[in-house]
């Protein structure tokens, strides 16, 4: 488990529903919103080139709506004639979500809307409706597995040592919106009283398996379990349990602390945007043996293989771009496409 | 697992080339393959494409029938959050419609992920014509019969690279030459870091295999507590343990060096292989014949265990043998040797077990609940003969278990009670702890 600065790649999964997401080559800052979209419920099913007369192919080009559009009951959707005309409407107020291959039309009630935020600083290197990945320099620390949403905020030290654990009285509101460095262990009570105090996240040597099993359920692995919806963010750095942090990696804690930071629970790894000169931090890595299955986040193939080194340090950050989004493939319409 | 492939010959790979060559086997687990099965309403789709799965060692991480009462979107939803690498399809003409609004999900949830996944189905013709137009930009295979798939699906996860042999392959055929070489079943139980396999070969060359991914002794550790329950694997420890404390070490599990932490092995393996049956009982394989098979073969890390007794045990109390078997283990790096037989009775007053040898005959009594052995001598060739039992086998370095302890297993519930019993059954095969280790 080490420190290091370099380049990083960052995966972000979408959900179904996306209306606008960032495009390749944006840069964005971790926090930013990359891609938003809307929930969905059970879609209805319209006939559409059948009831058109149109082969499937043909019925792109008389779509009226971008596949991916809001639209209202009664909304024409497509239309063929003049004298004769035909048309399919929307029967519901809803998102065309979707063109089978015979040409019918799903429309799905929207029930709620949901935005996905960046985690790290840097370019957007690929956009599609499944995923944003983004391509950025940060300071990196490999985790052991990590649980929750993406969390995002102002890193924290929450304990006096890297031995310490962190104390659930140490745990309140003014806090919020912060990502704390827990020391050796958090607790399933700091854990829950974090998320109840509005805590971005928590990064701790260790949590007890147990805990984790308290918050987020029996089925919890050692593999982590990242998620979307609210929940408590957790990192463990060292392994379960109980996991004193080695002084080469709580030390750079302290220096860094105040910047902001981001946990992809994802691949497990935490990122902090600091221009500071920390060092070239070391440490081998810890006997807890710990092998998931990593998920596709991880430096970029030239830059696996990067030194971290202090004459990093004067790199600039990227400049925060406005949060306009530009629409997702799926808003334009097939001819389009 | 030593593979032989043949005897070198002195001097091969010398600079003068003397000597025969000799075929070198590269042996891997692959690469992780996870499917995303799609199937018709008929029990017999689902048994179907589990059984693909299962054979195939892949991972199974979406299921969804053609009358799954998820809404179109949901259904997307599952499986674009599952990343399937291949999609394995089956149903009939009955379930075409249902299928295709599924590709259709799939359309939705999975057209914009890199790999796209395969479409693997097997189907008839006509339906596969149809659903062959809905996959659209997926890669669409039909299969004549499940072997080719379960081919096709192996090849996958070798990456192409017909110079690896996977070990799955590999745990079969040694099922197999054991069932050719004693004319009877037989079957091979293989526990690894990450996976559990089941294979019942039978003497005329077929096989049924089961390997179930992400279920192990390492980085599956943690998925047998998740589908076992830590109930379920506490209560093989001869000693009491709390819920969090045996959850520590199942997380930050390494390998198994103190006697304490052979016995934790010892008791996830037990959990994996019971598990594994109840998957193969689900999709339809034989389980009563896998039971009753004349001769077993246990491999991987519950083979490379210290003792002999503790593989001997881990077998029985996980697979629940029903009949007389001989049992050998072959650890991975090292010479299968036959470990005992096991005579599993199930009497319901004391009875008596005839046991014939060369040497002579000998008539051993059985209480309901005993487990024990009994000292025959190295691999002797032994009949046995009573207590609603019959058959013949070889002893090996252990000699004859007999099991009483009835069907199902199911240690006592109270610690008070299951701690001494387990106890006795780890002593009665010379596979105890060291207290002070835990």
């Amino acid at each position: 488990m080490t420190w290091r600065r370099e380049r990083w790649t960052a995966d972000h999964p979408l959900p179904i529903g996306v209306t606008k997401r960032a495009q390749v080559g944006d840069l964005v800052r971790a926090g930013d919103i990359v891609a938003a979209g809307a929930t969905l419920a059970g879609a209805l099913r319209v006939p559409g080139a059948r009831r058109l007369g149109l082969s499937p192919s043909d019925l792109d080009r008389e779509l009226r709506v971008r596949i991916g559009s809001d639209v209202v009951a009664k909304t024409v959707l497509a239309r063929v004639g003049r004298r004769f005309a035909r048309s399919v409407t929307a029967p519901i107020d809803g998102r065309l979500l979707h063109v089978t291959v015979d040409g019918d039309l799903f429309i799905a009630p929207i029930v709620d809307r949901w935005t996905v935020r960046a985690t790290l600083d840097g370019v957007v290197s690929r956009s599609d409706d499944a995923i944003v990945e983004i391509e950025g320099e940060a300071w990196c620390l490999q985790g052991a597995a990590a649980y929750g949403p993406n969390a995002i905020g102002e890193l924290t030290l929450g304990v006096d040592g890297p031995n310490a654990d962190l104390a659930a009285t140490r745990i309140d509101v003014r806090l919020s919106g912060r990502i704390i460095v827990g020391g050796a262990r958090v607790s399933a009570e700091v854990i829950t009283r974090a998320h109840a105090c509005g805590i971005a996240g928590l990064v701790a040597g260790g949590v007890p398996p147990a805990g984790l099993r308290v918050v987020y359920g029996d089925a919890v692995t050692a593999s982590g379990s990242p998620s979307r919806d609210d929940r408590p963010t957790v990192l463990c750095l060292m392994g379960f349990g109980s996991g004193g942090l080695p002084p080469a990696v709580y030390g750079p804690f302290a220096a860094l602390a105040g910047a902001r930071a981001a946990i992809h629970t994802a691949s497990a790894r935490l990122f902090v945007f600091s221009t500071a000169d920390i060092g070239r931090a070391e440490t081998p890595s810890p006997d807890i043996a710990w092998q998931g299955d990593r998920p596709a986040a991880g430096p970029p193939a030239d830059h696996a293989d990067a030194d971290t080194d202090g004459g990093e340090s004067d790199h600039d950050e990227p400049a925060q771009t406005e949060e306009e989004l530009t629409p997702s493939a799926s808003d334009r319409s097939s001819a389009q496409r | 697992m030593t593979v032989s492939t043949g005897t070198e010959a002195p001097g091969v790979g010398a600079p003068d080339g003397v000597g025969a060559p000799v075929e070198r086997t590269r042996i891997a687990l692959g690469r992780p393959l996870r499917a995303a099965l799609l199937y018709g309403r008929e029990e017999a789709s689902r048994r179907t494409v589990a059984q693909l799965a299962l054979a195939s060692g892949a991972e199974i991480v979406a299921r969804v029938r053609a009358t799954d009462p998820r809404s179109f979107v949901e259904a997307a939803q599952a499986l674009r959050d599952a990343k399937p690498d291949v999609v394995v399809i089956q149903g009939g003409p009955k379930d075409q419609g249902a299928l295709a609004e599924l590709l259709e999900a799939l359309r939705l949830g999975c057209g914009a992920q890199r790999p796209m996944p395969r479409i693997f189905a097997l189907v008839d013709t006509g339906v596969a014509d149809v659903l062959r137009l809905r996959a659209d930009r997926f890669e669409f295979e039909r299969f004549e019969a499940a072997p080719e798939m379960v081919e096709a699906l192996r090849h996958v996860r070798r990456g192409g690279n017909e110079d690896i042999v996977l070990r799955d392959a590999l745990i079969e055929d040694g099922a197999r030459a054991l069932a050719t070489t004693n004319g009877t079943n037989a079957l091979a139980v293989d526990v690894t870091e990450r996976s559990t396999s089941l294979v019942l070969a039978r003497p005329d060359g077929r096989v049924e295999a089961a390997h179930l991914v992400p279920l192990g002794l390492g980085m599956g550790a943690d998925h047998v507590v998740v589908r076992a329950s830590l109930d379920n694997v506490r209560r093989w420890l001869p000693w009491p343990i709390d819920a969090p404390a045996l959850l520590d070490r199942v997380f930050n599990r390494g390998p198994a060096t103190s006697e304490a932490s052979v016995l934790l092995e010892m008791a996830l393996a037990r959990e994996a292989i019971a598990h594994a049956l109840r998957d193969v009982a689900d999709a339809g394989l034989d389980v009563a014949a896998m039971r009753s098979a004349p001769a077993i073969l246990i491999t991987g890390r519950v083979a490379s265990l210290p003792k002999a007794g503790q593989s001997l045990l881990v077998l029985v109390d996980g697979l629940e043998p029903s009949a007389v078997s001989t049992v050998f283990r072959e650890p991975d790096e090292g010479r299968a040797e036959r470990i005992g037989m096991v005579v599993s009775v199930t009497p319901r007053r004391p009875a008596k077990i005839r046991i014939v040898r060369a040497s002579g005959r000998s008539v051993a009594p059985v209480a309901p609940g005993s487990f024990g052995l009994i000292a025959i001598g190295d691999d002797v060739e032994v009949a046995v003969n009573g207590a609603g039992i019959r058959g013949h086998g070889r002893s090996g370095a252990l000699g004859l278990l007999i099991d009483a302890r009835g069907r199902p297993l199911a240690p006592p519930e109270r610690d008070g009670e299951r701690i001494p019993t387990v106890a006795r059954w780890h002593a009665a095969l010379q596979a105890a702890a060291d207290r002070s280790a835990t």
